[in-house]
């Protein structure tokens, strides 16, 4: 399998938060029990939405929804502040995941982490976006990726991501010619 | 993995229908997710996704329930499921016997799937009082369709004929976020990604302003009024369709001399958009087609709301984007047929057409065959002779949707017998005599054909309702057999059967399927050259023709040409009043998480929105000492409420936004009831749209200013 990056598209971003109800649902399931009936009914969110705007400038409407969630760094401050080794890197994915087990809470990966990623359920163990790595080595897109209506998350390999992104300024090029 | 198995069903939490997955483990659900397979292609909302915290959400009703205590006293006493439909029945026999079936109401809200259940139900009973929102919500659109198209029209966004829409405009709605007639976000949003141009009609900055090439920031109320002068533009400058015009449109000349009276610089003065504005994007949309209207309720939740969809049918017309890839449409079904026959095929009795509340002055509301709720509860609080005596509502909450929540409740404890079904107890439901505890649809099987489409699905059982909770289909299939069982079924699968018998599939095979659709090159364009709608080409009017001139509003005594009303209240028809409460409200801001009344209860839609919000401009409010989460009492001379303030910068400075339909599940009492919900500060005393009864949501005159802690005791 080839290894993966997450990529949000805030050009895309509608703001409806739905990847943030795909994402509970997820990790619900496994392993950390946050949905009703047991556990706490509002549970974690290891994908956020961030909003900004609107902002008028003149005739300009500037308005923006941000999705974050874990970077999957190559060099991850977590997994080097992590005094248990509880944090390691998926030698297949590049997934920077969580060993529930080694995990003592001590929330060193949250001074680390320069996107506020790790979360930490009723239990005091850090959660984070996983990025569904089980559903990846199905061959299914992550749950946020699935469910998002305006195509505005995508897990794919670093190299296909850029040649995506890479089409699209070209595609503005073509704009730019008259009908 | 014991029992894990996963099933294939359809999400009703909107008009939507999301193909979806859900995964069973032990009778518990596990996760639902979207289904890549079908025509949503795997994508949902939050809404639908948090439908797995209603199955055993500890609010949901149980047991059917009878009143004890006084009417709103909250005290009940569990009974079976007989002696609740029996006595259900009993009183709609006995009522019908006494005072004639049209003082038996049949209720439901936003169309779920079941309006045709609803309204089969009113035919068995023999009344013409069917109520719902249809008034202030698609039904005006689908008349003026009718009577102006002969046909339903949706915006184009599947490319089957070949193109795409070229340019979009996004009028008073949000498909991004909320779905209004089935037409979906991923549809929509793929189609924007190719469409050159997007113009957004909207008097706040939308989650798409920020890519729109044009943002015309009408005041609210004023849709009409831009319409016309749009079309004064493009037929002045010579930019309409002239052969779709001169071929297929009746009253072109009428109508070019009725656009005269709204020239761009009067249409900038009223609707508050800078007619340079209003000239580029009328320009836009008629040369850069074709064009798809993605047209809102916010042009129905207005006094003019007849005129508004009038004036944008005929925009749709001159321009030619009617019938053509890419603009707007009528979807041809698949072949099971109109399943909405299935509410239509018992024939309306004369007696109870004659008595349709509001039947003899709103003539499209009575076409659509529902009656007025405004009208329904005037008579009730009148004490009229003709009056409803006994209302069974399934899945709706008149205290939170109409207009003038006070006067609303009035009315309801007038009855001499309420009956509600439920999934929870709701503000409406604590008023009842009886309650009924309704199965959520990852509990029932049925077949949703919502406003019926291109395509229909099933909507699979995946658990056991809690309690003794049953489904839709079930209870009205129960209720029907008890007043009159020759137009009823033995069981809920024989139901299905014969709703879908034209397919040719049982309920069984269908289920398997999962759905039904035409689509690709199975669906035709141009629909009206050929044989389709009228032999030897046209369309299904009274000539033959789009009628831009219409006919039918001839007929009744109403405007055949589209006009613009002004507001009934507003800095210009009441400026006296103005002074008093010098900002516009539109009190029908939309979330993504709640769909009107619903979802405060599931806690992680409830954890996204707290609390009930009102936008403001920051000059506004700082102008008032209101700082951004202060809590604001929103008031006017019915009223006033209370919400949380947000500062919205995308707003005009003249103009608040307060959230529709709050109520505070946790602490459901009368009290709450009257603390947030914004249908207090709305009316229905004042004069609504003469051919709907439409009444105005999103144009009224409040104030706004600071809940201080001592005051608010």
């Amino acid at each position: 399998m080839d290894k993966k990056a997450i990529f949000f598209d805030k050009s895309k971003c509608v703001g409806c938060q739905a990847c943030i109800i795909a994402c509970k649902i997820k990790h619900h399931a496994s392993p950390h029990p946050v949905a009703p009936p047991e556990g706490d009914p509002k549970g974690l969110s290891p994908i956020n939405v961030h909003e900004y705007g609107p902002v008028i400038k003149g005739d300009r409407v500037f308005m923006y929804y941000q999705p974050l969630a874990c970077m999957h760094c190559q060099d991850a401050p977590c997994l080097q502040a992590c005094p248990e080794t509880a944090i390691y890197r998926d030698e297949e994915t590049d997934v920077v995941l969580v060993d529930r087990e080694r995990c003592i809470g001590c929330k060193f990966c949250l001074w680390a982490c320069p996107y506020g990623a790790p979360h930490f359920d009723d239990q005091g163990k850090m959660v984070k976006c996983d990025m569904c790595v089980d559903r990846l080595r199905q061959g299914k897109p992550t749950a946020c990726e699935a469910v998002c209506v305006a195509s505005a998350i995508m897990v794919r390999a670093p190299e296909e991501i850029a040649k995506i992104q890479a089409g699209k300024a070209a595609d503005r090029v073509m704009k730019e010619i008259p009908d | 993995m014991s029992d894990e198995r996963i099933v294939k069903s359809t999400c009703c939490n909107c008009h939507g229908g999301c193909g979806v997955l859900i995964t069973v483990k032990d009778g518990v659900i596990k996760g639902i997710e979207g289904n890549p397979q079908s025509t949503t292609r795997g994508t949902m909302c939050a809404k639908g996704l948090a439908s797995i915290q209603e199955t055993n959400n500890p609010n949901r009703l149980r047991h059917p329930l009878k009143r004890v205590g006084a009417r709103g006293e909250d005290k009940w006493v569990q009974i079976g499921w007989d002696e609740a439909l029996d006595t259900i029945a009993n009183r709609i026999k006995e009522s019908s016997a006494q005072f004639g079936p049209n003082s038996v109401v049949t209720g439901q809200g936003t169309g779920r799937g079941y309006n045709l259940f609803t309204l089969r139900l009113a035919s068995t009973i023999g009344t013409g009082n069917m109520m719902g929102p249809a008034h202030v919500c698609y039904l005006p659109r689908l008349m003026v369709y009718t009577i102006s198209v002969g046909a339903r029209l949706m915006p184009d966004f599947h490319g089957w004929g070949g193109d795409f829409p070229k340019t979009i405009v996004a009028w008073g709605r949000q498909t991004e976020i909320t779905n209004s007639e089935n037409e979906m976000a991923v549809w929509f949003l793929d189609a924007l990604a190719k469409a050159k141009n997007l113009i957004i009609v909207d008097p706040k900055t939308t989650r798409l302003t920020s890519r729109a090439n044009l943002w015309l920031q009408l005041r609210p109320g004023t849709d009409a009024a831009l319409a016309l002068g749009m079309m004064n533009v493009i037929i002045n400058e010579g930019l309409y369709d002239k052969e779709f015009v001169a071929d297929w449109t009746h009253g072109f000349e009428k109508l070019r001399d009725r656009v005269q009276d709204y020239p761009p610089e009067k249409v900038a003065e009223i609707t508050w958009v800078p007619k340079e504005k209003i000239i580029k994007a009328a320009r836009m949309l008629a040369t850069d087609s074709p064009t798809a209207f993605n047209v809102g309720q916010a042009l129905e939740a207005s006094n003019n709301c007849t005129q508004n969809n009038r004036a944008m049918v005929c925009l749709m017309a001159i321009t030619g984007n009617i019938e053509r890839p890419g603009s707007m449409v009528n979807w041809m079904l698949t072949e099971a047929g109109q399943l909405e026959d299935f509410g239509r095929e018992i024939k309306i009795t004369p007696e109870a057409r004659d008595g349709m509340a509001g039947g003899d002055k709103f003539k499209l509301g009575v076409m659509g065959r529902f009656s007025n709720p405004d009208t329904i509860f005037r008579k009730l609080r009148e004490d009229d002779p003709g009056r409803a005596r006994v209302m069974h509502l399934h899945g709706t909450n008149p205290l939170l949707a109409y207009a003038d929540t006070k006067a609303i409740l009035a009315g309801l404890l007038k009855l001499d017998f309420l009956s509600v079904a439920d999934l929870y107890m709701s503000p409406t439901a604590r008023y009842a005599d009886i309650v009924l505890p309704v199965a959520h649809w990852l509990e029932s099987d049925g077949v949703w054909d919502e406003h019926g489409l291109f395509h229909f699905s099933a909507m699979v059982k995946a658990v056991e309702p809690p309690g003794e909770a049953r489904s839709t289909y079930w209870i009205y299939n129960e209720l029907g057999r008890r007043i009159d069982p020759k137009y009823w079924f033995d069981t809920v699968e024989q139901v299905f059967d014969y709703f879908i018998r034209r397919s040719g599939l049982t309920w069984e095979e269908f289920k398997k399927i999962g759905f039904l659709k035409k689509t690709g090159k199975e669906q035709k364009y141009y629909k009206y050259k050929t044989d389709y709608w009228r032999k030897g080409g046209g369309f299904r009017t009274a000539t033959g023709k789009v009628e831009l001139y219409s006919t039918t509003m001839e007929k009744y005594g109403y405007d055949p040409l589209p006009h613009y009303l002004e507001p009934n209240e507003s800095p210009y028809s009441t400026p006296e009043l103005y002074k008093q409460y010098p900002l516009i409200l539109s009190a029908s801001l939309r979330t993504p998480y709640y769909f009107l009344s619903q979802y405060r209860q599931i806690p992680w839609l409830r954890e996204r929105h707290p609390d009930p919000t009102v936008l403001i401009h920051p000059e506004t409010a700082g102008a008032m000492g209101i700082e951004n989460e202060d809590w604001v009492w929103i008031e006017n001379q019915r009223g006033r409420v209370k919400q949380k303030a947000k500062f919205f910068a995308g707003l005009d400075p003249r103009v608040v936004m307060a959230q529709q339909a709050w109520w505070y599940p946790e602490r459901n009492n009368e009290e709450s009831l009257l603390e947030s919900n914004i249908n207090v500060l709305t009316t229905s005393d004042l004069p609504p749209d003469p051919a709907t009864g439409a009444t105005t949501f999103r144009a009224l005159l409040c104030k706004v200013y600071k809940v201080e802690e001592a005051a608010n005791g």
